[in-house]
């Protein structure tokens, strides 16, 4: 004879036992303890690693006192800003803390509360990218920037033969010119010390390649162009706000790069080179120089993962006539929508302490502000660098609301005319159309 | 009157058992798919919380856009080499195998196992192993004294169509292999009796005979490398330019802006693309199994 599997006292157990399910599911937000339980979203990578440092520490202190506790979700390094986008749009309450950057702040900040902090302990250029009409929508957290990474010990011999140099400068550029330190370099000084450490022009050149031209089709890439641009006093737009990458200067920024991967002095293999390939091409000794994000600095300098660029590596400014570094600040912000407002203010305020940033860069950071870095020099050597460039030479791309798919125009339209296919001025043009519409 | 019941009850009873599936199907295809449509009519982007109906707007920026042409002739012409190429290393592959050698479950094993590998996993892969700084295919070529470039403009096309190749072959093979495998001995003893070569049997017995199989492997394979994305993505971000853009990967860049309302547009023209496909094939594959009842 059948007999049900549910028994009566089976059927009491999984009712119980649903019933425990559904509660614990229910209480997500908070525990028996009233604790209130934030989530944040966060990209894996370097970045996470140091805020776990940090939430691990306010959720066992000012978090304890407070009835608070953090935690980070990771969606994925590539796609957390896809993926959150499509949270944002459904106003959803589902996080309390969303990430954010100079570059989608503008987007995101109808999804997210304003907040104040004291301003003047950051850097100015972070602080005013996070900025939507006059009000802040995020802390800065960490500062991105680029520099020109060279190896010191090939720059000495470069400098020391200066008719080597003539020579090479004169295969690929036409011009006798005379080695420079890094410091000094504009773009012409750029290609023809590329050229001397090339072998397919200099046979003599310890590397392979001169340099590492990040030119693959990536919104990333466009920042480290920009850096050309501005260093010849453009911009995305002139002084009326109308697209302005028609101009004369756009177009001698694409002949740099195009220059540079036509005559062979980067690999061919640029046109997908990106951040990993940059470090490597430096890390695997078949490159001198390039110029990279600070963040690339810790690993380059560190014998266990780069014994061939471990004291060795300088630090320079982007070349230039005017030396310009596109600088962009990563950021949380408070969802609009969220349920738990007031404990996400109490985190992001705790956060902004210069202590707290202090733990933040000991733990492998960036932080946004100025004083933490030169005082914490001794733990990565490129945080007084970075204090001082952008200070210096830092630049914001116009604070715009569609800002991140200019970045993406600018590598779909150019990349090509980057590594010499097609026109520079036809590229520019449709860069340019496409700026302009992004700009409605 | 007890068969009208009887087959009544038969009817019920399939709406029940088929209800699991269409309760499915409703939830995650049908609402996903309205829910797209209504999205490509809208203004819907993450500068616009509030949607507001935009009717064919969406659409006509996407048609204006050069990037999107230029994506649709590359997918298309990615879809037909990929297919074509796989089908014919696939169909030699299957008749290889159709034959003994020593060697043969070994080598039948490793074959497959590109196709065990995630493709965002084959990009990351595939990313490493063609580095030309630290990577295990440029050095050979160095090492052997040729300077080619995968990634150069020139080389790029035939590098990712061929890493597909690598990846896909594979599944057509073991389709085709499988179809083979049915191909009654009977046929091959009378071929034999007939005195027919190798060739004439290929031709005339096994091609015929495993027609249905052909096309929806190549049905497939055509579905799959349309909508192509991680590899690519991970490899080139559809560049230099947008020379190896494929439809997904302009939809995607387009979504990743916050731009719904462009990026459903974008998916919806896509879907109207690849749809009118469908019943030619279902048609093909429904004669071809009436034709052998």
């Amino acid at each position: 004879m059948y007999r049900s599997f549910f028994t009566p006292k089976r059927r009491a157990v999984a009712v119980a036992v649903s019933v425990a399910l559904v509660a614990t599911g229910c209480s997500s937000a908070g525990d028996t303890s009233g604790t209130t339980k934030l989530k944040m979203v966060f990209e894996p990578g370097p970045e996470a690693d140091a805020m776990a440092v940090l939430v691990k520490d306010f959720n066992a202190t000012a978090g304890k006192t407070d009835k608070v506790a953090v935690q980070i979700i990771q969606l994925s390094r590539t796609d957390t800003f896809a993926k959150e986008a499509t949270v944002m749009a459904t106003k959803s309450s589902e996080y309390d803390i969303y990430r954010t950057t100079s570059y989608l702040v503008a987007q995101h900040a109808p999804y997210l509360d304003p907040i104040t902090l004291n301003e003047s302990e950051y850097f100015p250029t972070a602080v005013n990218s996070l900025k939507v009409k006059g009000k802040l929508y995020g802390i800065p957290l960490d500062v991105s920037n680029h520099f020109l990474f060279y190896r010191q010990d090939l720059i000495a011999k470069m400098l020391a033969d200066p008719a080597g140099y003539a020579a090479a400068s004169q295969k690929v550029l036409g011009l006798s010119l005379t080695p420079k330190d890094p410091a000094e370099w504009n773009w012409n000084d750029y290609i023809a010390s590329a050229a001397y450490f090339t072998k397919s022009v200099n046979p003599l050149s310890p590397t392979q390649y001169g340099t590492v031209l990040a030119a693959k089709n990536l919104s990333y890439n466009a920042m480290i162009w920009d850096d050309v641009l501005w260093s010849f006093g453009g911009s995305w737009t002139d002084s009326s706000g109308k697209a302005a990458l028609t101009s004369e200067v756009a177009e001698k920024a694409v002949r740099v790069y195009s220059k540079i991967y036509t005559s062979g002095i980067t690999s061919p293999d640029s046109t997908q080179a990106e951040f990993p390939e940059t470090q490597a091409g430096l890390t695997a000794g078949n490159a001198a120089f390039a110029v990279q994000w600070g963040a690339g600095y810790a690993a380059l300098a560190d014998a266990a993962t780069s014994p061939v660029t471990a004291g060795k590596i300088g630090i320079a400014p982007v070349p230039g006539e005017t030396h310009a570094t596109h600088v962009h600040a990563l950021s949380i912000g408070i969802n609009k929508y969220g349920k738990h407002k007031a404990q996400a203010k109490t985190f992001i305020d705790w956060l902004s302490s210069s202590k707290t940033m202090t733990k933040y860069v000991k733990a492998g950071g960036i932080a946004a502000m100025p004083k933490v870095l030169e005082a914490n020099a001794s733990t990565n050597a490129i945080f007084a660098d970075i204090s001082s460039s952008v200070s210096k030479y830092g630049f914001a791309e116009p604070n715009v609301p569609r800002a991140f798919d200019i970045y993406t125009a600018l590598a779909a339209d150019l990349s090509g005319a980057w590594v010499g296919e097609g026109n520079p001025k036809d590229a520019l043009k449709k860069a340019n159309e496409s700026v302009a519409a992004l700009l409605k | 009157m007890a068969a009208q019941f009887h087959r009544s009850g038969t009817r019920g009873a399939r709406w029940i058992l088929s209800a699991p599936l269409l309760v499915f199907l409703l939830l995650v295809v049908a609402y996903a798919a309205f829910s797209g449509i209504e999205t490509s009519f809208q203004d819907r982007t993450l500068l616009n919380p509030e949607p507001s109906f935009t009717g064919f707007a969406n659409y006509a920026t996407v048609l204006n856009d050069s990037t999107f042409w230029s994506s649709l002739g590359f997918t298309v012409f990615y879809t037909v080499a990929v297919t074509v190429v796989e089908l014919l290393l696939g169909f030699g592959l299957a008749l290889l195998f159709d034959r003994g050698f020593p060697g043969k479950r070994w080598l039948l094993s490793v074959i497959i196992i590109p196709i065990m590998v995630a493709p965002s996993l084959m990009g990351i892969m595939f990313r490493l192993i063609l580095n030309d700084n630290i990577g295990t295919i440029p050095a050979v070529f160095k090492a052997i004294g040729s300077d080619i470039s995968l990634f150069s403009g020139s080389n790029v096309i035939p590098l990712v169509v061929a890493l597909d190749l690598v990846q896909w072959t594979p599944f057509t093979f073991l389709l085709l292999y499988s179809a083979l495998q049915s191909v009654p001995q009977e046929l091959y003893e009378a071929a034999s009796i007939d005195r027919a070569g190798y060739w004439r049997v290929v031709k005339s017995i096994i091609v015929p005979l495993i027609v249905p199989t052909l096309v929806i492997t190549g049905f497939l394979r055509a579905i799959d490398a349309f909508r192509t994305f991680d590899t690519i993505y991970i490899l080139t971000g559809g560049g230099p330019g947008t020379k190896t853009t494929t439809l997904s990967i302009y939809i995607y860049k387009v979504l990743s802006g916050g731009n719904f309302g462009v990026a459903s547009a974008a998916a919806v023209i896509v879907a109207l693309i690849t749809l009118p496909l469908v019943p030619l094939v279902v048609g093909r594959i429904t004669r071809g199994a009436l034709a052998n009842l």
